[in-house]
């Protein structure tokens, strides 16, 4: 009696109504719950440069081996480079990406794996923020620090677990949830989906759920999950989203399976660099990476917003190098 | 204690026990002879304890009972690597699953659900043989066996969902997992997959009959517990016999609700809606799936859906076309992306073995504080 009772929370609750009245379409909030995380954010917000306005992209021979951030002007690339540390390695600082030790500074080199990690996912926030502005909207998007929060390694990720019905598939390789007929009567249709079918779905809107905060009446009438009528417009968003982790986990945490350190002695010492889960795979996204139990990622502080930042909110380019012919 | 013994009072009668009447097996088949008296069981009902009647019947109903409940706890041991700690902090999630659809209704590997299949039919043996105990054991005492049928209409629950209607479905992956959660989850998913049960008139109907069943027997002990300084609890001799009691209590139901059941009568009652709940449950389990794919479809079809004004609004950016067309569940990918040449027909180092108490309770790191 006493487990069920502390695994409770107390009242009040916040509820807020959504759907028709009387049908129990609404959201619930723990208003003390709340009140504490905002705060914990408040304390945990990164020092915010301000973005420099555009200018003519770095001449050749500013900077050596710029793959992604040719675009940016030379002094925007150093504030940039310095506000990716305050998002992504405060503590850590350039070293942990480039190497600069008292005998060899050298910023240029791709010695260290996590310097090639950060490329990749420079060019995953482009993407983001200019191809699915249907999921993060086209004035807010994300930084580095909506997912990391200053922590080299985000800390929602997930590895394959090994079992083949494992719900964060969905986030990768596995598209279709459905599993509800069209019609009434079994002879009607030929739906054959299974219990287990059923209870894959069910693992995969729970992750999403957790992840998000929020209830299953934030999306769907749950008298009737499959109807898109009776939904309410964050459906459509998660959709999208869902579309996008996708995206995101097969074209870039994938390719980078062969640049995480598989020997443990890589990463002895250091645990802010991220390991590989039992089957030797890299970390992959979901849901709860970028909006880490809040169904508006950071309760949508500006901090976490891709801002003026061109590096992250445009396709970039290589840099010019002193081989062009046309300068740069 | 010169008190009148009724439910009224909390005197306790103890002396030698009664040994019951002599039945032909009666010097081996009865253990806990010859019975003694209990002050804590006289606080909530006779003061005598035993002795009980094992039989045959009994002791083979338990030997099943006891292995069908090892087979599941060793299975939910071994799915936590044999550790007892995490086997007593994760018992509620852990599971002891059926078969996947795949094996359809052939005996699966044990591994995969072999052992279900095993523990499934030791428990079915045990409950069966429980339930001719109960028979044999009115018919020795000259009773009637209403209890029997009534434990019969709970095993046909019990069967329904775990042999008949995947039976009809052709694989025993239809069937329910053990497990205290998992068959939780189970329920949340068998109603997920056809459309919302509560759309299934067979599933009003035995949550009518459950609730009937609560309320009758709140009003059939409220009136009896009323009416006991006046004999009330004797209502065996109240039905030939009535008493003011009797009376009392018809009178007082006619009076708040204008009808009455019978001291006879209102066990008849109180029989068939319990019996009903699990029958009706059953009825509806069976066709959901081989009849009926979509109960919330069926309900539109036959009007008792409601529609609800259209209150949200639309996407900020509008749906495309073709864009809410989301495909159907596909089977198990065999490869692992980023891992070439992993499938899970080789799996050398044995990585693949799942931890069903996974899935549900994988929880979000919560960095930025209490969530």
């Amino acid at each position: 009696m006493l487990l069920v009772v502390t695994a409770c929370e107390r009242p009040p609750m916040e509820v807020t109504q959504k759907g028709p009245r009387g049908l129990g379409l609404q959201t619930v909030q723990n208003p003390r719950t709340v009140e504490e995380s905002m705060a914990a954010l408040e304390e945990s917000l990164p020092q915010t440069l301000t973005p420099l306005p555009a200018m003519d992209p770095a001449p050749a021979g500013a900077f050596e081996n710029v793959q992604v951030l040719g675009h940016l002007s030379e002094a925007e690339f150093t504030v940039t480079m310095q506000q990716i540390t305050n998002w992504v390695a405060p503590e850590q600082g350039c070293n942990y990406c480039h190497v600069v030790t008292p005998d060899s500074v050298n910023y240029a080199s791709d010695a260290i794996y996590t310097k090639v990690v950060s490329r990749r996912m420079l060019q995953m926030t482009q993407n983001i923020n200019t191809n699915w502005t249907a999921h993060v909207g086209d004035t807010v998007g994300v930084n580095c620090w909506t997912c990391h929060q200053g922590n080299p390694v985000p800390s929602n990720y997930w590895f394959f677990s090994g079992d083949p019905r494992q719900p964060e598939r969905h986030y990768l390789d596995r598209d279709g949830l459905r599993v509800q007929g069209e019609f009434a009567l079994a002879s009607e249709g030929d739906n054959t989906h299974s219990i287990k079918d059923a209870e894959y779905a069910y693992g995969v809107m729970m992750n999403l759920t957790n992840g998000l905060g929020v209830n299953c009446t934030f999306c769907h009438n749950s008298a009737r999950f499959a109807d898109w009528e009776e939904s309410s417009p964050q459906r459509v968003t998660a959709l999208r989203g869902l579309r996008m982790i996708r995206n995101l986990n097969m074209d870039y945490m994938v390719s980078l399976q062969d640049t995480w350190p598989t020997d443990p002695a890589d990463y002895a010492g250091l645990p802010d660099r991220a390991r590989t889960g039992p089957l030797g795979d890299g970390p992959k996204l979901s849901c709860a990476t970028c909006h880490q139990g809040v169904n508006k990622p950071q309760y949508s502080n500006e901090a976490s917003y891709a801002g003026g930042w061109r590096a992250i909110n445009q396709i970039g380019r290589p840099g010019a190098t002193a081989d062009d012919s046309d300068g740069g | 204690m010169a008190e009148f013994q009724n439910l009224l009072n909390q005197v306790q009668v103890h002396g030698p026990p009664d040994p019951g009447i002599p039945t032909a097996n009666s010097a081996w088949a009865r253990v806990w002879k010859p019975g003694r008296m209990s002050r804590l069981y006289g606080m909530i009902g006779d003061a005598q304890v035993g002795p009980i009647y094992l039989g045959w019947l009994g002791i083979t109903s338990l030997i099943f009972g006891f292995a069908a409940i090892e087979i599941i706890g060793f299975n939910m041991l071994a799915s936590v690597n044999w550790d007892l700690v995490e086997f007593l902090r994760q018992l509620p999630w852990l599971a002891l699953e059926p078969p996947a659809p795949e094996h359809g209704l052939g005996l699966a590997p044990l591994a995969e659900g072999g052992w279900w299949q095993i523990a499934g039919f030791f428990l079915t043996i045990s409950i069966l043989l429980w339930w001719y105990r109960m028979y044999h054991r009115a018919r020795s005492l000259r009773l009637g066996t209403h209890v029997a049928w009534a434990f019969a209409s709970a095993i046909f629950l019990y069967l329904v969902l775990g042999f008949f209607r995947p039976l009809l479905m052709g694989n025993f992956g239809e069937a329910v997992p053990f497990g205290i959660f998992p068959h939780l989850d189970w329920t949340a998913a068998f109603s997920l997959r056809y459309g919302n049960l509560f759309y299934n008139p067979f599933h009003m109907l035995s949550i009518a009959f459950l609730y009937g069943s609560a309320l009758l027997f709140a009003m059939h002990a409220g009136t009896i517990l009323a009416t006991a300084k006046m004999g009330g609890e004797r209502e065996i001799d109240q039905i030939t016999d009535r008493g003011t009691a009797a009376e009392r209590s018809m009178l007082f139901w006619r009076w708040t609700m204008g009808f009455n059941a019978t001291m006879e009568s209102i066990h008849r009652w109180a029989w068939w809606f319990a019996v009903l709940v699990t029958l009706t449950g059953g009825i509806g389990i069976l066709i959901t799936g081989p009849v009926v794919d979509n109960w919330y479809r069926w309900g539109q079809k036959h009007g008792i859906v409601p529609q609800y004004p259209a209150v949200y609004a639309a996407p900020a950016v509008p749906v495309q076309p073709g864009e809410l067309d989301a495909p159907y569940q596909t089977a198990p990918p065999v490869t692992f992306p980023g891992l070439p040449g992993f499938t899970i027909e080789d799996d050398p180092a044995g990585l693949l073995q799942s931890s069903p108490a996974d899935v549900f309770t994988r929880q979000v790191n919560p960095t930025i504080g209490g969530m």
